[in-house]
């Protein structure tokens, strides 16, 4: 299957590199525009074009190097990546209350942004070597064990927004590596509670009159705490699966017994991490899910962002103000509006058509990658693919879906476009690595 | 394609379904805010980054008969503050404070005042015509708060200080139920309006048209720029019949007066335009527009806002008497028939006392009015009979209002039969005795007595008295504002304006009003002393005057309340004011 075509063109893959190349030329002038007003700009622009320019040198090392190093690697790099993580605890530098930098004489970055691929690599091996037993409880509670303490010592920091790319990536990797669909499904479920209870809880405190109202809803609000209620609620759990599967036995219709345990111990577990969650949330991380329930609630405190993020994009039409001449952004209107809502920047300075076209060249790359992930020589390059598209998507859509106020806020940033170095230099080696997978398809060279 | 499993592609395959599905989701949101609803957020950009400052135009000027300026505006610095997006509570609490320190002012509703701001996100004034004291203060503020600006506005002036305050009026803010009524026509919350006197009363010919600035202001209310400008323009301006000298010989002399207490008016005997319009105590219109420190506290409390110029009402006493005289001669009494004044006038039981109290003996018309005797007139008095005197009071303008249009003016009060019957009480020759020396229930105010003078000085035409003598607009356009009218005309024999006017001029030159001989002037007048129930006599003095061999050019009327003798306490200011008027004049 070896191609006749030229040795350059086969190797590289120059859809993936020219989606790259138009995202962060967008990127770029958009943050050359938003950060202007700032009083610190040269600073910021040095930073950034430090790290384009360590971005793209670390691109061309990951394209060069053979991934499968990773594969065999995959111990010292799961070392490394808990042993940095570690490192940052103790003396890592606070900024904005997350204890998530480390600082070097001429530079700093974030280790769980590095910590994150490292995870992404480690998982991909241990899917990789289990394949045979994907059918198993054990592929997906493995995974998840692989995973947990680099969440941990994430969280650790604290740093909410730095694990959520974790459960896609590690969804979609299982997913795509052939996991029991059961056994995802009871994962999820189990994710599903621990965020969605929270949720729940918060929306209902909202609204003190329907939880008066309701003796069930009040029950329902008691559970927050770990407390006798809650007890009760997790005996009655169990109490419940175990009557029904002896109803079901009775009624002689044969359900296998795994079923019974696994909904109780995810019903009850998932209670104890929603309250658990719940108590995590610090009071901006609830106001951000309260402005996205309801955002008329008060437009002026949480939901003031989002809105005016909208307002930026609204305001865009189709070609945009022009960049350097978007009020929004220009006069502060807009907050945050180099990282996290450089897109909302790229929508009042370069309308419709910016916006669309950032989309565009988004759906490109992620077409390169699925196909790298497709051509692949093995499967561990295949999951290495999966979970970085898993990724990228997951930052598209919840970014770009929190500019648009479709998703929460939750402080990710949109890679190749936002600013942020440590992002920026390990989502370009990220991508050398998808590289290096396409450049390998072939089993024999 | 790879060779380790073929079945995981379709897993793939379905994941990259899902981001493009949710990726076009994303698509078809952008369309709908960018394109099809980007005109609505377009629009909320936009005011969001414009804030709108109003700057009150310069109202009109005021000027006297001569153009000289009694009403003006001049720049001054105004607070105001720009509401930002920043709703930082501790941080509004805090400039409250702040300011009310510099400004003097309670930093609650200066609190409440910025909140308000906040809640309607419009540009507020906090404070207005400061001194260059606090400015600087303030503009060390600026620079911690943002939001807080100054800005430069015309702000009224009064150059004269109380000089005419009475009549002129003075400027406030706007209450509620002005606000109902002017918010259609292009005023604002915070505008000044005229609240009493001629500000008021030519209120929507003195506001101009404000302009407004058109600023862009950033997320902390930083201004930025400027994106544009509506000019204004100014108001129009009030040419006055006034004599800005006159009117302030009149004042100096209230002021100096026994009482201080007391009013004047001044008019042209030609058409009746008011010369002069004076009350004391007065005060000063710029008070009411000084900033909140410099305001002194208690005195607009007990604002003397009584204007005794046409607000007061006073027995006329013996300026009455040429009045009485009209309605003696022409009911056929000879000038020359003598009445023997003994110093006492005996009526039933009832006596009456004479001013002096040895009498003047044998007393004809000219020693009569000369000497003001009151026997004379209560024997004349009685032969023209009480109904004929009443005719002629209200035939000289008595009993109602002058017309002037100025706002508070009274009508005093008539007495005779016929104002007796209407009170349903019959009319004995005692009254009659009482009006013939202007006692009694008998009330009129100093600008009706100044009309009498004028109708007395021209021989029977009764003016409308008006101030207002045109009003030029911004654009050049004038427009006559009240014109001279008539509002009677007396018909009355020549022979009698003749004895009346000589025996006015006989009490300036032999009588009780030689204080007021002023060689080379021909003034003709009367004094009065009017006694009354509530205190010290009320002073009179009532007299028209012209250059000799000219026919009169003024006419006034001059009451100082409680001030004793008419002679000794109006007489001095008449005669200030006589002199003022035809004193030698550079400017002519």
């Amino acid at each position: 299957m070896k191609s006749e075509h030229g040795f350059i063109r086969v190797r590289v893959d120059w859809g993936l590199v020219g989606a790259m190349l138009g995202l962060l030329a967008i990127g770029t002038v958009a943050i050359l525009s938003a950060a202007s007003p700032l009083p610190y700009y040269s600073a910021i622009l040095q930073k950034h074009f430090l790290a384009l320019g360590v971005g793209t040198i670390l691109f061309v090392f990951g394209m060069g190097f053979n991934y499968q190093i990773f594969q065999d690697q995959s111990k010292v790099i799961y070392a490394l990546v808990i042993l940095i993580m570690i490192a940052v605890l103790v003396f890592g530098e606070t900024q904005r209350g997350t204890k998530g930098w480390l600082k070097f004489p001429f530079f700093s970055f974030q280790p769980s942004e590095i910590a994150r691929l490292g995870t992404l690599l480690v998982l991909a091996n241990f899917l990789d070597r289990r394949a045979k037993s994907s059918h198993r409880v054990s592929y997906v509670l493995g995974a998840f064990g692989v995973t947990l303490p680099v969440m941990a010592l994430i969280l650790m920091e604290p740093d909410f927004s730095g694990i959520l790319p974790m459960f896609p990536m590690l969804l979609a990797m299982l997913y795509c590596g052939g996991a029991n669909l059961a056994h995802l499904l009871a994962m999820g479920s189990y994710g599903a509670l621990s965020f969605a209870l929270p949720l729940v809880w918060t929306m209902l405190s909202l609204n003190p009159d329907l939880t008066q109202s309701s003796v069930i809803l009040e029950s329902f609000m008691r559970l927050r705490e770990f407390d006798v209620p809650f007890l009760i609620a997790i005996g009655g759990i169990l109490l419940g699966t175990f009557t029904v599967f002896k109803l079901m036995r009775a009624l002689r219709f044969n359900a296998p017994t795994p079923i019974f345990i696994v909904a109780g111990v995810i019903l009850s577990a998932g209670l104890a991490s929603g309250v658990f969650v719940d108590h995590q949330l610090k009071g901006y991380q609830r106001n951000r899910f309260v402005a996205f329930l309801v955002p008329e609630a008060d437009p002026r405190g949480a939901a003031y962002n989002v809105r005016q993020a909208q307002v930026a994009i609204g305001s865009g039409g189709l070609w945009g103000k022009g960049v350097f001449s978007g009020t929004q952004s220009r006069l502060g209107f807009l907050p945050e509006r180099h990282t996290d809502f450089i897109y909302a920047v790229i929508g009042e300075e370069m309308g419709f058509v910016g916006t669309m076209a950032v989309l565009a060249l988004y759906m490109l790359l992620l077409w390169r990658i699925v196909h790298a992930a497709r051509v692949a020589r093995d499967r561990y390059g295949y999951l290495v693919c999966c979970g970085m598209a898993a990724v990228t998507a997951f930052y598209l859509l919840v970014n770009v879906g929190m500019c648009l106020g479709l998703v929460p806020v939750a402080g990710v940033p949109l890679p190749f476009v936002s600013y942020g170095g440590s992002n920026l230099a390990v989502t370009l080696l990220s991508m050398g690595i998808v590289a290096s997978v396409y450049s390998r398809r072939h089993a024999f060279y | 394609m790879a060779h380790w499993d073929r079945g995981l592609q379709d897993r793939l395959n379905f994941l990259w379904i899902a981001c493009y599905v949710g990726s076009a989701i994303l698509g078809v949101r952008l369309l709908h805010i960018q394109v099809i609803r980007n005109v609505y957020y377009a629009r909320v950009a936009e005011s969001n980054r414009t804030q709108i400052i109003h700057q009150s135009a310069p109202r009109g000027i005021i000027t006297d008969r001569r153009g000289r300026v009694i009403v003006t505006s001049k720049p001054a610095f105004s607070l105001i503050y720009l509401p930002g997006e920043t709703q930082d509570a501790s941080r509004i609490a805090g400039l409250a404070k702040s300011l009310a320190k510099e400004l003097r002012e309670d930093s609650e509703s200066l609190h409440e005042k910025l909140k308000e701001a906040h809640e309607e996100e419009a540009a507020i004034h906090l404070a207005e015509n400061l001194p260059l004291k606090t400015m600087f203060k303030l503009s060390e503020l600026k620079t911690i708060y943002p939001g807080v600006d100054l800005i430069v506005e015309a702000r009224r002036y009064y150059p004269n200080g109380a000089t005419a305050g009475h009549l002129l009026g003075y400027m406030g803010r706007m209450d509620k139920r002005s606000w109902r009524r002017l918010r259609a026509k292009g005023y604002r919350k915070d505008s000044w309006i005229g609240k009493t006197g001629l500000e008021s009363k030519y209120e929507r010919q003195l506001r101009g048209v404000d302009g407004e600035s058109r600023m862009e202001v950033d997320a902390q209310g930083h201004l930025k720029r400027k994106i544009g400008e509506s000019l204004w323009s100014p108001g129009a301006n009030l040419h006055l019949t006034l004599d800005l000298e006159m009117q302030k010989a009149a004042e100096e002399g209230l002021r100096a007066s026994p009482s201080g207490m007391g009013g004047v008016v001044v008019l042209d005997p030609r058409n009746g335009a008011i010369l002069a319009l004076a009350s004391t105590p007065d005060y000063d219109p710029n008070l009411f527009l000084l900033s909140g420190n410099e305001r002194p506290k208690d005195y607009l409390k007990n604002l003397p806002e009584f204007n005794r110029a046409i607000q007061g009402t006073y027995s006329p006493g013996s300026t009455f008497k040429m009045l009485v005289g009209v309605a003696m001669l022409e009911s056929g009494v000879k000038p020359d028939e003598k009445v023997y004044c003994s110093g006492k006038f005996r009526l039933g039981r009832r006596s009456f006392a004479c001013l002096k109290k040895t009498g003047h003996g044998p007393t004809d018309w000219m020693r009569g009015i000369t000497q003001s005797c009151n026997v004379y007139f209560y024997t004349m008095g009685l032969r023209a009979k009480g109904a004929n005197i009443e005719r002629f009071s209200k035939m000289f303008g008595f009993g109602k209002k002058t017309g002037s249009g100025l706002k508070g003016e009274k009508g005093g009060n008539l007495f005779g039969p016929e104002a007796r019957k209407s009170k349903k009480k019959g009319w004995y020759e005692g009254d009659t005795v009482n009006l013939s020396i202007g006692q009694g229930e008998l009330l009129v105010t100093p600008i009706q007595m100044a009309v009498y003078a004028a109708a007395l000085a021209n021989r029977g035409t009764l003016w409308r008295p008006y101030v207002v003598s045109k009003i030029v607009y911004s654009d050049g356009t004038e427009e006559p504002a009240e014109k001279a009218e008539k509002a009677g005309v007396l018909d009355v024999s020549d022979d009698t304006w003749d004895l009346i006017s000589k025996g006015m001029r006989s009490v300036v030159t032999n009588g009780t009003g030689r204080r007021v001989n002023i060689p080379g002037i021909d003034v003709r007048g009367k004094t009065g002393t009017a006694q009354n129930p509530l205190g010290e006599d009320h002073a009179w003095f009532v007299a028209f005057a012209g250059r000799e061999g000219e026919e009169p050019s003024l006419a006034l009327a001059v009451l100082v309340q409680f001030g004793g003798h008419g002679s000794s306490a109006a007489g001095p200011i008449a005669r200030r004011i006589i002199e003022t008027a035809f004193a030698p004049r550079e400017d002519l």
